[in-house]
């Protein structure tokens, strides 16, 4: 089944696609070897797992894939109701949430994100649960700025952000803006394709 | 949701505690599959259904965008 096939059958969830997959590998691997290198910090918990958040989780695929191939316990948060829904039929603990408006300061290890980033013209937004999955506002930003303004706010002192980026929503200004709110910026991986370079950032305090 | 999921979310307004209220746990007793979750501070009610919490604000809480 092509993508235009699977688009058309669900048209409430965003379902994975490249970004998907860029952004679970990245995370995958960068929570294991955070694990590495803080083997036998006290964080308080007493099971001692790693706390991992996945923001808009949409069909949940970034979140499944964190919780089946690291140690690490995963909230799978979205604004969407079909959203949460998919992702506690496939096992994961759901949230119907806003950004991190509803999760308590200091508790994360790691916040993943794959964004609505599609710069949009401000008369076509918002039809729909599909339109709000993939609009960024007119510069494409309208969700990433204030999901950084407020993710500091839930991260474990050690914690990390894996955010995706494209190239139309602009690198530079994300990590601009990112280093605004004490944040610096690396980049772990990088894809090409015709019309956008999808990359993953790790924000680092 | 699991029980220690209370220990993570806060009230999306002011970040206040939120108090379990009429919980009904699942068949094996380690999931609230529906109840009612209190701020301590400002008082709003979060509605816990079909095992999943939710959060939103009361102006968001519409099935569709707006």
């Amino acid at each position: 089944m092509d993508l235009g096939e699977r688009r058309g059958l669900e048209t409430d969830v965003y379902q994975p696609a490249e970004d998907s997959q860029l952004l679970a590998e990245a995370a995958c691997e960068g929570i294991d070897r955070d694990r590495d290198c803080e083997r036998g910090r006290t964080t308080g918990r007493p099971d001692d797992r790693r706390l991992v958040l996945e923001v808009g989780t949409g069909s949940g695929y970034v979140a499944s894939r964190v919780a089946s191939e690291t140690s690490a316990r995963v909230i799978a948060s979205d604004l969407n109701p079909h959203a949460v829904r998919q992702a506690r039929r496939d096992g994961l603990e759901a949230v119907r949430a806003d950004l991190v408006s509803a999760f308590a300061d200091d508790v994360f290890d790691a916040v993943l994100f794959n964004p609505p980033y599609l710069p949009t013209e401000p008369d076509t937004e918002w039809d729909d649960w599909m339109e709000r999955a993939l609009s960024g506002g007119e510069d494409g930003r309208a969700v990433i700025d204030p999901f950084l303004e407020d993710v500091g706010r839930v991260l474990a002192p050690a914690g990390v952000v894996y955010l995706l980026v494209s190239s139309l929503t602009g690198v530079d200004g994300v990590v601009e803006r990112a280093g605004r709110e004490g944040f610096s910026a690396v980049a772990l991986a990088e894809e090409s394709f015709p019309f956008e370079t999808l990359s993953i950032l790790k924000l680092v305090r | 949701m699991k029980e220690s999921l209370l220990d993570i979310l806060r009230c999306p307004m002011d970040k206040h505690e939120l108090e379990l209220e009429d919980a009904e746990y699942g068949e094996n007793g380690d999931e609230i599959v529906a109840g009612t979750l209190v701020c301590v501070e400002c008082g709003e009610r979060y509605r816990i259904e079909d095992g999943i919490p939710n959060l939103l604000p009361p102006d968001m809480r519409e099935e569709t965008p707006a």
